[in-house]
């Protein structure tokens, strides 16, 4: 049994209609917890956005979910950071730039 | 004056022309992406798209199902033996939400298809407009991709990318759902173009030279290297390379459920077909052998058993298209993420001739005794008429090479264990999703793909009757496949667990049956049923020379049960060859 520790993820994707259920049901289906969810359009391109995410995981759930979330055809790139900190870095820029 | 209001009215005339309806756009894109024939079901919310096709039949064959799954599942046999994308059309609603099935079906056994559903006016989404369901969240599960199309002029490119997603990396469904506005809306249609790429999505994996290099160093120095052969086989169009791979290393080769027919069954490196009911041999070596190459497979649990008792001793190479699969299930020693084709093209370069006989050997030692135990008796019935030797006679008489379809349960397992698979593309089942009912209308799609082949399903009584309104299609236009049901009064997979498991007590699993051949001749459809055994062959025969349709019913074992067997939770080298005598 691997323990669960915190995880952020910073996807980028087209920012069709439906990209964040897309996102979404992969961690749904794994049952993996999402902590604090920002999704964004890019501020200089509407047709193109991101998310990042806080989950609460394993090591190994993190490494399954996230070759399943590159699957995806609007998503363009998924980052794995472990811990909060780039959660609330990332964020914040975000946050900044609206 | 009159020369110029004629002048006017011609412009205004030629600008009318060259609009057309986002109907008729679509049926344009599909034509350009040289689609010939649509299994579909009409109503409210494609109507417009009916219309179209009134004035199409010159180009595009619509096939009348009689139930929306009936379609899907026709399109899933269409693409799986020809290799093409299968085209679906529903109406919103219902209509679409019956493709749901056959879309988790197609999209777990890696079938192109491209499915159109119609949808209400888009200033009616979310209002609970009449047969509105939100399809595109429904859907988003169980497909590849999915689009909404609300404006006409948004078809074409969904079109285009719906099929580019659909036929390429990893096969899959895709679904468009068009609005009835855009559907309706008249538009300047510029020409098609075919979608070659999406920015954020790489379905070819570049060959990387440094994994081919590890995989042949391990099979170079591998005294027991054993080849497992998925459907990315069939999907790459890689039979001939894993041929001429597994005779230049004389590495024996066994068959997933879905990678039958990949590989000649009658080749003296195959060794048999794996997995829960699979040979004897290919499961018990799993655990014998020193590197497993498993090649467009996925690892599914019905493959494995106990993966904690998988293959532990073993190397693992996992040639595979999709990323998403390497290190799913089994972890793999070398990953070679690729098309198979490409990968096995480039690999046979880097091994070194070799045989191994002694290992091989050791395969056909435990088929013996699967032969001994299971097969001989099966073969050499006196009693009830045994599913086994049905299909090995059908096997016999059709030296192998018909399209066997086949559909969920203990008759699915018996085909894929005693047909003797000839040549690629000629077995179409539901493996994955497990889909009851899929065989009838699988069967519709893969004769009207390969006219000239002659396509039979194998169908259990249970799942025939799951979709048995498609012997209307079969009727209506007159698609000559032969229905072999296997009848057993019995849901019979169910209850063989039931038997085996639940201290035989048989909850709802016996079936009180029609008269299946009255009901196939209601149809128009010749029929026959046989109870006895001396009447088989006869029967077999009359059923393959038929040109029409034809439905044979054959009475089999009330309680037969399917061995080999590896049970729930066992691991593949406790695969059972008879039922244990406790209990």
């Amino acid at each position: 049994m691997m323990i669960k520790q915190d995880y952020t993820l910073e996807l980028s994707a087209d920012n069709n209609f439906s990209v964040l259920n897309r996102i979404i049901n992969i961690l749904n289906r794994r049952r993996v917890r999402i902590k604090k969810l920002m999704a964004h359009e890019n501020e200089n391109d509407f047709r193109r956005g991101g998310v990042i995410m806080l989950l609460f995981t394993t090591p190994d759930l993190i490494e399954k979910v996230t070759v399943q979330l590159e699957k995806l055809i609007e998503v363009d790139s998924v980052k794995v950071y472990q811990g909060n900190s780039e959660y609330f870095e990332l964020s914040e820029k975000i946050v900044d730039v609206d | 004056m009159d020369a110029l209001l004629t002048k006017t009215e011609e412009k205004t005339a030629l600008t009318e022309k060259e609009k057309i309806s986002g109907s008729e756009a679509l049926l344009k894109c599909l034509v350009a992406e040289n689609v010939k024939t649509i299994f579909g079901y009409p109503g409210g919310a494609i109507m417009p798209v009916y219309d179209a096709l009134y004035g199409y039949a010159d180009q595009l064959t619509h096939i009348l199902v009689r139930h929306e799954q009936g379609a899907i599942h026709a399109a899933q046999g269409f693409a799986r033996v020809s290799g093409k994308p299968g085209v679906v059309f529903a109406t919103s609603g219902p209509g679409a939400t019956n493709l749901v099935t056959g879309l988790a079906d197609a999209l777990i056994d890696s079938t192109p298809l491209v499915c159109i559903t119609g949808q209400v006016f888009a200033h009616l989404l979310g209002t609970d407009a009449f047969q509105e369901i939100d399809v595109i969240n429904t859907t988003i599960p169980v497909t590849k991709w999915n689009i909404q199309v609300t404006e006409a002029k948004d078809i074409a490119g969904a079109v285009a990318k719906a099929f580019h997603i659909a036929t390429t990396g990893r096969p899959g469904p895709v679904l468009i759902d068009i609005t009835k506005n855009a559907q309706n809306e008249l538009f300047e249609f510029a020409e098609y173009k075919k979608c070659e790429s999406i920015r954020t999505y790489k379905p070819k994996p570049q060959l990387q030279i440094s994994e081919l290099e590890a995989a042949a160093a391990l099979i170079n120095q591998a005294k027991k290297p054993y080849i497992l052969a998925g459907q990315g086989i069939l999907l790459s169009g890689a039979s001939k390379e894993l041929k001429a791979f597994s005779e230049k290393t004389g590495i024996p080769v066994a068959s997933t459920l879905l990678g039958l027919s990949a590989f000649s069954t009658d080749h003296p490196n195959y060794v048999g077909y794996l997995g829960m009911h699979g040979n004897y041999g290919p499961n018990v070596n799993t655990n014998q052998c020193d590197v497993l190459i498993a090649i467009g497979m996925r690892f599914d649990d019905r493959v494995t058993g106990n993966v904690s008792k998988y293959a532990k001793q073993a190397k693992v190479i996992h040639i595979e298209i999709d990323r998403a699969e390497i290190n799913k299930i089994i972890k793999a020693d070398v990953a070679v993420h690729a098309d198979a084709k490409e990968a096995l093209g480039s690999l046979i370069n880097l091994v070194q001739p070799n045989n191994h006989q002694e290992w091989m050997e050791s395969f056909r030692v435990l088929n013996r005794e699967e032969h001994e135990k299971v097969v001989h008796h099966e073969f050499n019935s006196t009693g009830e008429i045994k599913m086994a030797e049905v299909i090995n006679h059908l096997s016999n008489q059709t030296n192998g090479e018909a399209i066997m379809v086949t559909d969920v349960g203990q008759h699915q397992m018996i085909a894929s264990r005693y047909y003797q698979f000839k040549n690629p593309r000629t077995n179409v089942t539901s493996g994955g999703a497990g889909t009851m009912g899929f065989a009838l209308p699988a069967a519709m799609g893969a004769k009207l793909a390969i006219p000239t082949q002659q396509v039979v399903a194998v169908i259990g009584d249970g799942g025939y009757q799951m979709t048995v309104q498609e012997l209307g299609t079969i009727m209506q236009y007159k698609i000559p496949v032969k229905i072999l049901v296997l009848n057993n009064n019995f849901l019979g997979m169910v209850r063989q667990w039931q038997q085996l498991f639940h201290g035989k007590r048989y909850s709802f699993t016996e079936m009180v049956n029609p008269n299946f051949v009255k009901l196939a001749e209601a149809y128009s459809i010749p029929a026959r049923k046989v109870e006895k055994r001396e009447d088989l062959q006869d029967a077999l025969k009359e059923m393959l020379a038929a040109e029409t349709p034809y439905f044979l019913e054959v009475v089999v074992g009330k309680e037969d049960n399917v061995f080999p067997m590896v049970p729930a939770g066992a691991g593949v080298a406790d695969v059972l060859l008879e039922a244990p005598t406790h209990k």
